[in-house]
């Protein structure tokens, strides 16, 4: 029934992996932009996904929390099947964070409200305990004597790092940055992948969808290139960069390096 | 090859000055076309106060045109004609157009040779105001030369409102509103409700909201309203209230509009702020509650503020149904006092009656647009 899947296999994992993704497939009409891609990350681990743009990076990630549900394969998340048609999505989102290229902070909230208004409403913590856990998030990110600004009034460095404390204040088990500093003006990038990297260093894990390659060197754990819709190659970051062993990859490289 | 061969002389030619002459004459152009309108508008109005306020009785030329002592009001429009047909409004007019030509040759001919923006602007602005004064002109000396008598008598005569007004003008003035209000808030329902069924991802569901909107916006709201009240007299044997009929009708009508303003409203805004709520492990109504309708109902106040002008003018057509005197909005005021008077004045004052709900709306809703326009921060900011 699964048709074959595609690019590098995946090596077997040492332990029980936080996500495992199974021969993903993923067809939008007739466009087939996910032909089989298997991805496993355990606890702690960074996942950093490059490659060329259409090739289905964004695609992948989304598959991950199922805003796009893949139509073949399986999503393993904390030992559960979460393609399973009766599995509880909301319940399941509220441990996975995500963070996306243009920010999508409620405009009409404050920076505060823009975290308390699903711990409040989700998870059900009572006002001032949403409060403090939210003040908490923004301290994380820097931002706390911006908490009372709107979305509007913030830089977007400020927005995104709003948007990454938001889904930490969930107290997610895995975070998902989509092309997250895609969207940002040159000088504000730094800022964001300062917080990035530091939640990297506190052991969150991540999977990381991303044009900084810098980035990608120096914080993944393991680095994945896709294009064309396959995993075309797989390893160590650092490895992936001096020796990259196909010629799509070095194509790559030497257009944004 | 020598130095000498390699240099080149180069000649520096002035750029050559692409100004034109700038002409002398500047705001002249301006107050000629302000001269022009204010003779034409202003000298008119000031004619016909003049002629209503001084002592004057009926002239052989009013009793001429039939304008007898014991028409109501005859002494009122025998002085708008007189006055219309005086040589100071003729001199007023001839003076006008005269006027208003030279703003136009003048303004037109001088506009581009002016030296600052706000020059040129003024002079084009006379012209403008010139071809006004020459146009509206022309139209008062054709309607004089007709029979305005016959039109001041049957339209502009004030004084047969007589017992008409203000007490039952005003009543009608506040039904209208009463039903144009519970007609919008009676619609702003229904059409929340038919929206969020339209927007369902499932066919079912979709399919009678779509079926109920097209034939609300695809019917005459006029068959509605006699349909409905015919279906329940003869098809239900219920012997109905015009004014609830037409109440239910302008909300139902209403709701189909307001869906779709509503539709557009929660499709209007991006895609990104429902995978954001969702991916905080939010349901879909609680995406829809939180995040998406409050921003939604911002970008629709200024449609639906639309809505409710346009029922204001609807309403007029309760008269196919027919209404007691105490339960009369202002349409069907004006029909009643004009077929107790044969005079149509009636409708005038009903015209100014509407306007006088509807401007008020009108700016109220482009401010509203404005202040939208200014962007979240501004509402979140006067909001919160």
């Amino acid at each position: 029934m699964t048709p074959p899947t595609g690019g590098v296999p995946m090596p077997a994992p040492d332990k029980e992996p936080l996500i495992r993704m199974d021969g993903i497939h993923k067809w939008f009409g007739n466009n087939h932009v996910l032909r089989g891609v298997d991805l496993a990350l355990e606890p702690g681990e960074v996942q950093v996904i490059i490659g060329p743009s259409g090739g289905g990076k964004s695609t992948l990630l989304r598959c991950a929390n199922m805003l796009e549900r893949p139509t073949l394969g399986s999503v393993w998340f904390e030992s559960q099947d979460i393609t399973d048609i009766r599995t509880d999505l909301n319940a399941v989102r509220t441990r996975m964070g995500m963070v996306f290229q243009q920010f999508n902070l409620f405009p009409h909230m404050t920076a505060i409200s823009n975290i308390t208004i699903a711990l409040e409403k989700v998870l059900k913590l009572d006002d001032g305990e949403a409060k403090h856990r939210a003040m908490e998030q923004l301290r994380h990110v820097g931002l706390e004597q911006k908490a009372d600004a709107y979305p509007g009034a913030l830089s977007g460095g400020q927005q995104q790092r709003v948007a990454i404390a938001r889904a930490l204040a969930m107290k997610p088990t895995l975070m998902l940055f989509d092309e997250v500093t895609s969207a940002l003006d040159p000088e504000l990038v730094g800022e964001v992948l300062a917080v990035m990297r530091q939640l990297a260093d506190e052991g969150m894990t991540m999977m990381v969808v991303t044009h900084e390659m810098g980035f990608a060197r120096e914080v993944g754990t393991w680095m994945v290139f896709v294009d064309g819709g396959v995993i075309a190659e797989r390893g160590r970051p650092k490895e992936m960069f001096a020796n990259p062993e196909s010629d799509r990859l070095r194509q790559f490289f030497s257009k944004v390096l | 090859m020598s130095v000498a061969e390699t240099e080149r002389v180069i000649v520096v030619e002035p750029p050559p000055d692409t100004r034109g002459p700038s002409s002398p004459i500047s705001a002249t152009a301006l107050w000629l076309g302000i001269a022009a309108i204010t003779a034409v508008l202003g000298g008119t109005l000031l004619l016909q106060v003049n002629y209503a306020v001084s002592d004057r009785v009926l002239t052989p030329g009013c009793v001429e045109l039939r304008l007898t002592p014991d028409i109501t009001g005859a002494l009122n429009v025998c002085n708008m004609v007189d006055a219309l047909r005086s040589s100071a409004q003729t001199l007023l007019l001839y003076g006008g157009i005269a006027l208003g030509i030279a703003a136009m040759v003048l303004g037109w001919g001088i506009a581009k040779r002016m030296d600052s923006f706000r020059r040129r602007e003024q002079a084009v602005t006379g012209a403008i105001l010139g071809v006004q004064a020459v146009v509206i002109a022309l139209v008062i000396l054709a309607f004089r030369n007709g029979r305005p008598d016959l039109f001041a008598k049957n339209f502009l005569n004030f004084t047969v409102l007589g017992e008409y007004f203000p007490g039952p003008f005003f009543a009608a003035m506040k039904n209208t509103i009463v039903l144009a209000f519970v007609g919008e808030a009676g619609g702003v329902l229904v059409g929340l409700f038919l929206a969020l069924l339209a927007l369902s991802k499932r066919k079912a569901a979709r399919a009678p909201a779509r079926a109920y909107i097209n034939f609300f916006r695809g019917t005459p709201l006029i068959w509605q309203l006699l349909t409905a009240y015919f279906v329940l007299l003869l098809g239900f044997g219920i012997v109905p209230s015009s004014l609830l009929v037409a109440m239910g009708v302008f909300a139902l009508n209403t709701g189909a509009y307001a869906a779709e303003v509503f539709r557009a409203g929660i499709q209007s805004i991006e895609r990104g702020q429902m995978e954001a709520a969702r991916s905080l492990g939010m349901t879909y109504l609680q995406a829809m509650r939180f995040a998406i309708v409050p921003q939604a109902v911002r970008r629709v106040i200024p449609p639906l503020m639309n809505e409710f002008v346009i029922l204001i003018k609807d309403t007029a057509l309760i008269i196919v149904l027919g209404l007691l005197a105490s339960q009369y909005e202002l349409f069907q005021w004006a029909r009643g006092g004009q077929s107790d008077t044969f005079n149509a004045t009636f409708f005038t004052a009903t015209a100014l009656g509407y306007l006088a709900v509807t401007l008020p709306l009108i700016r109220l809703v482009n401010a509203v647009e404005k202040r939208l326009q200014s962007g979240l921060v501004g509402i979140a900011g006067a909001g919160g």
